[in-house]
């Protein structure tokens, strides 16, 4: 009976397949002298890559910052003296890239409102001879 | 007579409709040259420090006269106006990787992790005001893909030191990068934003800002609106 039992129990083996940490370490054990000290030091330098780039994008942020400013007033410009403009801008910033479209168009607006007016004006017409 | 041109109606058909049911899936599946040249295009991406490396161990183990071709020809491989043979796939993919030193087989890697890793694409529309609930878990979602992240199995097949122990060590080293990468760029994006913001608020009303968040392994493509209090 107790032999029975004992091929029941598992003896410390787990059910479920290895894991991707269980691959890692089992990696890592396997590495030489030699490959270990090229990990260490490529984990330092990922971690120097990782805070210049850091860095890099902090500028990047910076110098966008100041080209959004002189985009403001460059339209706000624009605003006041032209009637339609538009302006497209793409920033190269820390983390992408930010695109701006600022446009203005009163001609268009005119020409929409003037076109509401006369479809108005038609369907009066229209209302009014009808029930004439 | 009409039996036959029946007939031959009949099989015209089958072909027509068969080579468009066919079609499409041909049209997916790459040569192997295509592949190869695909494989040594990415090899290509490495940066300026690491390509010299590369090129400088060609030389050593292929001689000066194959470096020099690889030198001269390499920016049309890269832009595949001319497709390496497979005597160039193999030694620039199956051949030097067994001889490079750690570091550059891990920007290697690296390459490789971004071109043929699945990538996180999403399009979404925030405001300034709510913009860090809509993007945080997406980033953490790209974050954990960059963790979990692995080679597709065909690859692996073909590129057989990708099983190897180092280089198993330096695919966990850059998913950990990797996932530090897209976590910075979560704090960068503070800043970022706090920059849309006062743009929005002095540029006149007709502005549209949209944003493409680059991250190791996705992108986020992002439509900004003003504040609530703004309307």
């Amino acid at each position: 009976m107790d032999d029975e039992n004992d091929e029941l129990v598992p003896q410390k083996q787990s059910l479920f397949p290895l894991t991707a940490d269980d691959i890692v370490d089992n990696a890592l054990q396997s590495l030489d002298e030699q490959q270990a000290r090229e990990v260490t030091k490529k984990a330092a330098d990922e971690v120097v890559r990782i805070a210049v780039e850091k860095r890099k994008g902090e500028y990047r942020s910076d110098r966008a910052q100041d080209e959004m400013r002189n985009l403001i007033n460059n339209a706000n410009l624009l605003d006041e003296k032209v009637g339609d403009y538009k302006i497209n801008s793409t920033f190269e910033t820390a983390t992408g890239t930010t695109t701006v479209e600022i446009k203005k168009s009163k001609t268009n607006t005119t020409l929409i409102i003037l076109g509401a007016v006369l479809i108005l004006l038609l369907l009066t017409l229209f209302f009014l001879l009808v029930k004439w | 007579m009409s039996y036959i041109l029946l007939l031959i109606l009949a099989s015209l058909f089958c072909v027509f409709y068969l080579r468009h049911r066919v079609a499409p899936a041909n049209k997916k599946r790459l040569t192997r040259s295509q592949e190869n040249a695909n494989l040594v295009k990415v090899l290509l991406e490495l940066d300026a420090d690491a390509l010299a490396d590369l090129f400088k161990l060609y030389r050593d183990q292929f001689g000066e006269s194959a470096a020099r071709y690889a030198r001269n020809t390499y920016r049309k491989w890269k832009s595949g106006d001319v497709r390496p043979n497979k005597q160039t796939f193999q030694r620039l993919l199956i051949n030097l990787p067994r001889v490079m030193n750690f570091g550059l087989k891990c920007e290697v890697l690296r390459e490789l992790r971004e071109a043929y890793c699945p990538r996180g694409e999403y399009d979404v529309t925030v405001s300034v005001d709510d913009w860090k609930s809509t993007l945080t878990p997406l980033v953490e979602e790209i974050v954990e893909r960059a963790t979990t992240a692995e080679l597709p199995q065909s690859l692996q097949r073909r590129l057989t030191w990708l099983a190897e122990d180092d280089v198993t060590a330096a695919n966990a080293l850059l998913a950990e990068s990797q996932a530090r990468e897209s976590r910075n760029a979560m704090t960068l994006l503070e800043k970022e934003f706090s920059n849309i913001e006062g743009l929005l608020d002095n540029a006149p009303r007709n502005t549209r800002v949209s944003h493409v968040l680059k991250l190791p392994l996705g992108s986020i493509n992002v439509q900004i609106k003003r504040g609530s209090e703004d309307g």
